[in-house]
């Protein structure tokens, strides 16, 4: 697999040397290929292992997890794809310090994305430990299995990346897609063909209190979950609780809902669309494949729940990974599914899905961070007469140093030592950059796109507070004590996105807006730009040249992407 | 152009107000009818496992469909169609 997607990148690298190739794959990218990019650019490890491992220690409350994830992008589609595009650009920190005429606008944004591409990147890299760790179980020279699995797949992605360039990443992403896809089909099958009954299985599951191993006085232990929504009582699988109370379940969902569009990796994948319609239309094909990924995440973490404790007594193996027919790490759930259905064979197969999950999400991340590095702070700020070549070069060490970075903390981090802090540790680490994302930049990303009056001096201070509120409150919740407080401080969004909308526009009222508003408005808003385009797609599908094209547009008489210009 | 952002934006908020109700009340439901968490409607599923689990996906592509759908043609009517012949001014196609 890997040398398949070093072939595909070595074959579509951008040779030309330029950051349009190199950042947005010539902006020629389709609405079927684009979709699965970013599906495979957004499915990440917390998506592959870390939903089923939610639902498989939390029952219905993990189950909250897949429908944020897969609920973020209908605002994405209503507010953001379209003028997104539209408007161009090479990043999102590009995007609002062209919008708002500010480069301390540009070099905020670039602050915030760091620290999310950051918070992002070090679990994909914790998932691809833990992955190495089951499906090789040992380290190279002298490394832990963990630290050898993080590493490793760290530095294949990060040559990937540095030589393929969006547009080898977008092809690889979309073929990453559909393998991931083609894991979970077949587990289903498998597991479906064996005789699991979804309904019966959940029926099953609800009728025990809910039990999770946890290390305690050096001696694994199971311990029944206490119910959040209704203290005192003990938590069910099919029934909401076991994770979160009653305003945690809120919570959560609004964090992942302003998330996704906060994301740089996913949000940079739209500038590559040739138009406006299309990246609108590249969300809904977005829409359906996440649904489908998602609804087999869940059933497979309900089958893993049954299935594992069933085999548990059968299987020598499992012992070492179970405390009473419950896996001590949830993350290992669809792997184990992978070895009982398919044997090693099964279990290599779901791994490769893993890893190939970490791997084009940390792609993805490792281009939306080069694109910041590289464009807006070295070609915009360090050297602004950089040669393309020097851009491009740029962006590549970006990409080794952030790669770097996130591996190094990955590796300070053993799963299991956080593993009886946070139920599913991978799912939950990417909530905080969820979090952060919708808490800083999602607000002012929307106000910036759909409320003229937004300023860049009120863009700075509205992603200034809600970083500040998004990040005080994970420090606070750290430490409370009180477990409603807790998850409420953890998935702070809900707070800290309304005080980032306040401040903004607060601060906007009192301070002046770009000088060429009107022009700008008309750039995001307009669809001159992509008529044109669909215009000139379809003469040269007719058989018309682009030289005779070009004639025709300039043909007064036939001219009407001229008049539709004029009617704007 | 102003018009025509105006009536998406409307277009905009309409939708997520409905996405937005529909998503909250699947747990909001859990506070307020035991039936709708203990109750069972498919097998040993509750309705709201069966919504989080399956429904709200569908929901979400259908409202993604109907939205792009309306936001499509909203551009369409009010800026100009990108079809051949397509005149903005008047909104209807020009065969010529």
């Amino acid at each position: 697999m890997l040398v398949i997607v070093a072939g595909i990148a070595a074959v579509l690298r951008p040779r030309a040397a330029s950051t349009l190739d190199f950042y947005l794959a010539g902006q020629r990218v389709g609405v079927a290929t684009n979709a699965c990019a970013i599906c495979g650019d957004y499915f990440s490890a917390a998506s592959f292992l870390g939903v089923a491992a939610a639902v498989y220690v939390s029952g219905l409350d993990g189950v909250w997890y897949a429908t944020g994830f897969a609920a973020g992008f209908v605002p994405v589609l209503l507010f953001v794809a379209a003028p997104l595009r539209r408007f161009g650009e090479f990043s999102i920190p590009d995007f609002l310090g062209r919008r708002l005429e500010s480069e301390k606008v540009r070099l905020a944004a670039v602050t915030v994305i760091q620290l999310i591409i950051l918070s992002y990147l070090v679990p994909q890299a914790v998932g691809s430990g833990i992955t190495w760790e089951l499906l090789v179980g040992h380290g190279i020279a002298g490394l832990s299995p963990y630290a050898t699995g993080v590493l490793f797949s760290t530095a294949a992605i990060t040559a990937l990346v540095a030589l393929g360039g969006m547009r080898g990443t977008t092809w690889t992403q979309a073929v990453q897609f559909l393998l991931l896809l083609s894991a979970f089909i077949w587990l289903t099958i498998a597991v479906i063909g064996a005789g699991f009954n979804y309904p019966d299985a959940v029926a099953e599951l609800t009728r025990e209190p809910l039990g999770n191993p946890e290390h305690a006085g050096g001696q694994w232990r199971t311990a029944t979950e206490p119910n959040r929504i209704e203290p005192g009582t003990p938590a069910y699988f099919g029934e909401p609780g076991a994770r979160y109370g009653r305003l945690g379940q809120f919570a959560l969902i609004i964090t992942l809902i302003m998330g996704t569009a906060g994301l740089p990796h996913i949000m940079n994948r739209y500038f590559t669309s040739p138009t406006g319609t299309a990246a609108r239309m590249t969300t809904v094909w977005v829409l359906g494949l996440a649904g489908l990924f998602y609804t087999l995440a869940v059933l497979l973490g309900t089958a893993a729940r049954t299935i594992i404790a069933d085999a548990a007594d059968e299987l020598p193996w499992l012992d070492a990974l179970t405390v009473h027919g419950v896996l001590r790490v949830p993350e290992h759930a669809p792997l184990v599914l992978g070895r009982i259905y398919g044997g090693e064979l099964g279990l290599g197969f779901i791994a490769t899905g893993a890893l190939v999950a970490v791997m084009s999400t940390i792609a993805g991340l490792l281009l939306a961070s080069a694109a910041s590095w590289g464009h807006d702070v070295y070609e915009r700020h360090l050297n602004p007469r950089a040669t393309q070549r020097q851009a491009v070069w740029a962006g590549r060490i970006a990409v080794a140093v952030v790669a770097l970075l996130s591996a190094v903390i990955a590796v300070s981090l053993r799963p299991d030592s956080l593993g009886a802090l946070l139920p599913s540790m991978v799912a939950t680490m990417v909530t905080w950059a969820f979090a952060l994302a919708g808490s800083a930049l999602t607000p002012v990303f929307l106000l910036a796109i759909w409320w003229p009056r937004t300023t860049a001096t009120g863009a700075i201070a509205g992603m200034s507070t809600g970083a500040a509120a998004a990040m005080a409150m994970f420090a606070a919740g750290t430490f409370a004590d009180d477990s409603g407080l807790r998850e409420m401080l953890l998935t702070p969004t809900v707070v800290a996105a309304p005080l980032a909308v306040v401040v903004t526009i607060v601060v906007s009222r009192h301070t002046s807006t770009p000088v060429n508003l009107e022009s700008l408005w008309l750039r995001l808003h307009g669809t001159a730009a992509d008529r044109h385009i669909t215009r000139l797609a379809r003469l040269t599908v007719a058989g018309v040249t682009p030289r005779r094209a070009r004639a025709t547009r300039h043909d007064g008489t036939r001219g009407r992407m001229g008049k539709g210009e004029r009617h704007e | 152009m102003d018009a025509s952002c105006r009536t998406l934006r409307r277009v905009a908020i309409g939708y997520f107000t409905v996405f937005l109700v529909v998503v909250l009340a699947v747990p909001g439901l859990t506070l307020a009818l035991d039936w709708w968490s203990r109750g069972r409607l498919i097998g040993g599923m509750s309705p709201n496992f069966v919504m989080a689990a399956v429904g709200l996906y569908v929901f979400f592509f259908v409202i993604a469909i109907a939205a792009a759908t309306l936001a499509n043609a909203v551009e369409g009517r009010m800026l100009g169609g990108p079809g051949p012949g397509h005149d903005p001014d008047n909104g209807q196609r020009d065969q010529s």
